[in-house]
């Protein structure tokens, strides 16, 4: 077991004036038996930081510590990591058992009983033992998985890599193997690091969550933290889904002049907002209330354009009365309650739930309120994993 | 489904099962005839290889006679045919060798790795089968003779390989590109060198497709004759030279062509017996290794 330091990494892909920079000046600290979820869009650069990590890929900046030791000339043979890949990457010519022990006969001075017998006792765990004879090709994705997650586990490695293993899944199997995945890391205690774009998974999984876009490193920090303190535009629209809602607008003497409606900024929020003259309001679908009648003046009045009952919620794509252009936004309201499309309805987005992000550089201004509890609870968390990362 | 339909003229409508009866035995018909197709020269060949001399090309045909094997004794007990049998195996099967050899680990490269100008070098590999044969017959001899190749074992192989070389090179390209390349990254990662997870993981992934480009060179190499006509003359004369020699100005020897035409056959039919359950992925070309 190890921690993980990356140390002001970038990687350019190409020469010259053609460069993409995949991965921008990163710098981490993971520590020793963490799990720590990649997560990002496509092109964020997750799978090539991680891929950098194993030693697949050479950074063109900075440098890779695993354990106390700087890894940056060292291969992947000599890092001492097992990783699972997205299509598993089983061998196809080797048969369950031949798979698992391969990486033991490679990098081990093992006897071939010894190999067995951790072959045997990793496939147990995996609930694989029936399948050891069987090729790759036989199995379903599922066991397929399972093997590919066994023979990571076989060789208790230092790290272990896992990029978006369960993507090729059905939905139910990827909830199972989260479950899986999640107890496995905790029993065994090894360093993770976890590669997805699925935020579910990412929110479900790590004990912390690197945000990436376009390279960069947006936000460090546990699940909820990045949920409900967030550091910019890109995270609260990352995480959550349906995505946060944004409406975009001018600050005129302490109004906020979005596309459709007013929004009067409390004492607070213009203090947070400084002297900016444009402003991007922040409400989750959850936090928003839709009334038949005007319950407060803070209101603004919208038509329903389509419903998407869920079961026991149900998500109404609104647009407001009074805008000029085409975009909706998401409310979550109960699934019991009835709602038709094209039914005008009342918004209110409470004060209190509500995120400012500054228009130019998206960066958060100001942070929703959350319950006392929740939000020790949240300083805590920050707390713990900010002193245990030092 | 046709028996549920109400409408009227239904009853004249087969049923589901009528109908895939008849698309069954239509396709088994098409497939026998083809069969036949396909076979019948074979057998027309092994059948007058069995007949006496005389009897060989008599018309009409004998469908039903003695078979006798005296025209594979004839052959066998000509020390040229035996020598140039031979002969061609060695050649043949030293050029498969050495045409995998060079051709699998370019292949590899070619699909795995940055080469400057990767289009152009295929292409400039290709090229080499871009000229009709009896273009180059000639460069060939000359070339042959100024290296003293002609005539010579080493020369036949040289000439195999040109002749195969950019089939295997273009066609393990395509199989390895399906081969996923992260399998050689989990090779890595569980402690193989480059060279290990190629050998140990990628090759044996390939298996179907080497064995294809395999029997297919062996195939062209085997029946090949222009060139043996042109660069050969007496010490690395090939089989098929040896064949086409019973074709002769004034008579064709048409029992002793039948029985030295069979017998060439036999070692291809061997081969392809051998490596038969990889082909059908090979011929595929490595579309059964993606998941």
């Amino acid at each position: 077991m190890a921690r993980i330091t990356i140390d002001d990494v970038t990687k350019r892909f190409g020469d010259g004036d053609d460069s993409v920079v995949a991965v921008d000046d990163v710098s981490l600290d993971i520590k020793d038996g963490e799990f720590v979820v990649f997560v990002g869009p496509s092109g964020s650069g997750k799978s090539t930081l991680m891929r950098i990590v194993a030693g697949l890929e050479t950074q063109s900046e900075g440098d890779i510590e695993i354990g106390d030791a700087v890894v940056n000339q060292l291969g992947p043979r000599a890092r001492d990591i097992a990783m699972v890949f997205q299509n598993y990457a089983l061998y196809p010519n080797m048969t369950v058992e031949e798979n698992m022990s391969f990486g033991l006969k490679m990098s081990t001075d093992m006897s071939d009983e010894e190999i067995e017998e951790t072959v045997t006792s990793a496939a147990e765990m995996m609930d694989i033992d029936k399948l050891l004879d069987n090729r790759p090709g036989e199995l379903s994705g599922g066991q397929q998985q399972r093997v590919a997650l066994g023979r990571a586990i076989v060789r208790d490695p230092n790290v272990f890599l896992m990029d978006e293993p369960l993507s090729n899944l059905d939905a139910k199997l990827r909830a199972e193997m989260r479950t899986e995945i999640n107890r496995l890391q905790n029993d065994l205690g090894v360093t993770t690091l976890y590669v997805t774009h699925d935020q579910t998974e990412a929110m479900t999984m790590g004990d912390r969550l690197v945000v990436l876009n376009y390279g960069e490193l947006q936000q460090v920090g546990t699940p909820l933290e990045c949920f409900y303190r967030p550091a910019n535009q890109f995270v609260a629209g990352f995480l959550g889904s349906p995505s946060m809602n944004f409406y975009e607008g001018e600050v005129e003497g302490g109004t906020l002049r979005a596309d459709g409606f007013d929004f009067d900024l409390t004492e607070r929020m213009q203090t947070s907002a400084g002297d900016r003259g444009a402003l991007v309001l922040g409400a989750r679908p959850e936090d928003i209330s839709l009334h038949d009648e005007p319950v407060t003046d803070h209101e603004f009045e919208a038509v329903v354009d389509v419903v998407e009952p869920m079961g026991s919620i149900s998500y109404v794509y609104l647009q407001a009365v009074n805008q000029s252009h085409d975009q909706t936004f998401i409310v979550e309201i109960d699934g019991q309650r009835p709602i038709s499309e094209g039914s005008r309805v009342y918004v209110e987005i409470p004060d209190e739930d509500i995120h400012l992000f500054d228009a130019a550089s998206g960066e958060t201004i100001h942070q929703r309120k959350l319950d006392s509890e929740a939000e020790i609870a949240l300083e805590d968390g920050m707390q713990t994993v900010s002193s245990s990362s030092d | 489904m046709a028996t549920q339909d109400v409408e009227p003229g239904s009853a004249q409508r087969l049923d589901k099962d009528t109908r895939e009866t008849l698309v069954t035995v239509v396709r088994h018909a098409f497939l026998l005839s083809w069969s036949f197709v396909v076979l019948f020269p074979l057998y027309w060949l092994a059948s007058m290889s069995l007949k006496p001399p005389g009897q060989a090309n008599s018309l009409p045909p004998d469908w039903i006679f003695l078979p006798t094997v005296y025209n594979y004794i004839q052959l066998a007990q000509q020390s040229d045919f035996v020598g140039a049998f031979v002969n061609s195996l060695v050649m043949v099967g030293a050029s498969v060798v050495l045409v995998l050899l060079i051709g699998v680990p370019a292949a590899y490269v070619l699909s795995r790795y940055d080469i400057p100008m990767e289009r152009d070098v295929l292409v400039w590999i290709l090229s080499s089968r871009m000229l009709p044969p009896i273009a180059v017959v000639l460069p060939f001899f000359i070339i042959f003779r100024e290296l003293n190749l002609f005539d010579t074992r080493i020369g036949m192989v040289l000439m195999y390989i040109s002749i195969n070389l950019s089939l295997v090179v273009w066609v393990m390209k395509a199989f390895f590109d399906g081969i996923p390349e992260t399998l050689e990254e989990a090779a890595r990662v569980d402690g193989a060198t480059q060279f290990q997870g190629f050998r140990k993981v990628i090759l044996p992934a390939a298996k179907p497709g080497i064995f294809s480009v395999a029997i297919i060179s062996f195939i062209f190499a085997w029946i090949e004759l222009l060139f043996g006509l042109v660069l050969t003359s007496f010490e690395a004369v090939p089989v098929t030279l040896f064949v086409y020699s019973f074709i002769g100005s004034r008579s064709i020897e048409w029992s002793m062509l039948a029985a030295a035409s069979t017998a060439m056959i036999i070692p291809v039919a061997i081969f392809l017996i051998a490596v038969n359950k990889y082909l059908a992925a090979g011929l595929s070309f490595g579309v059964v290794i993606k998941e």
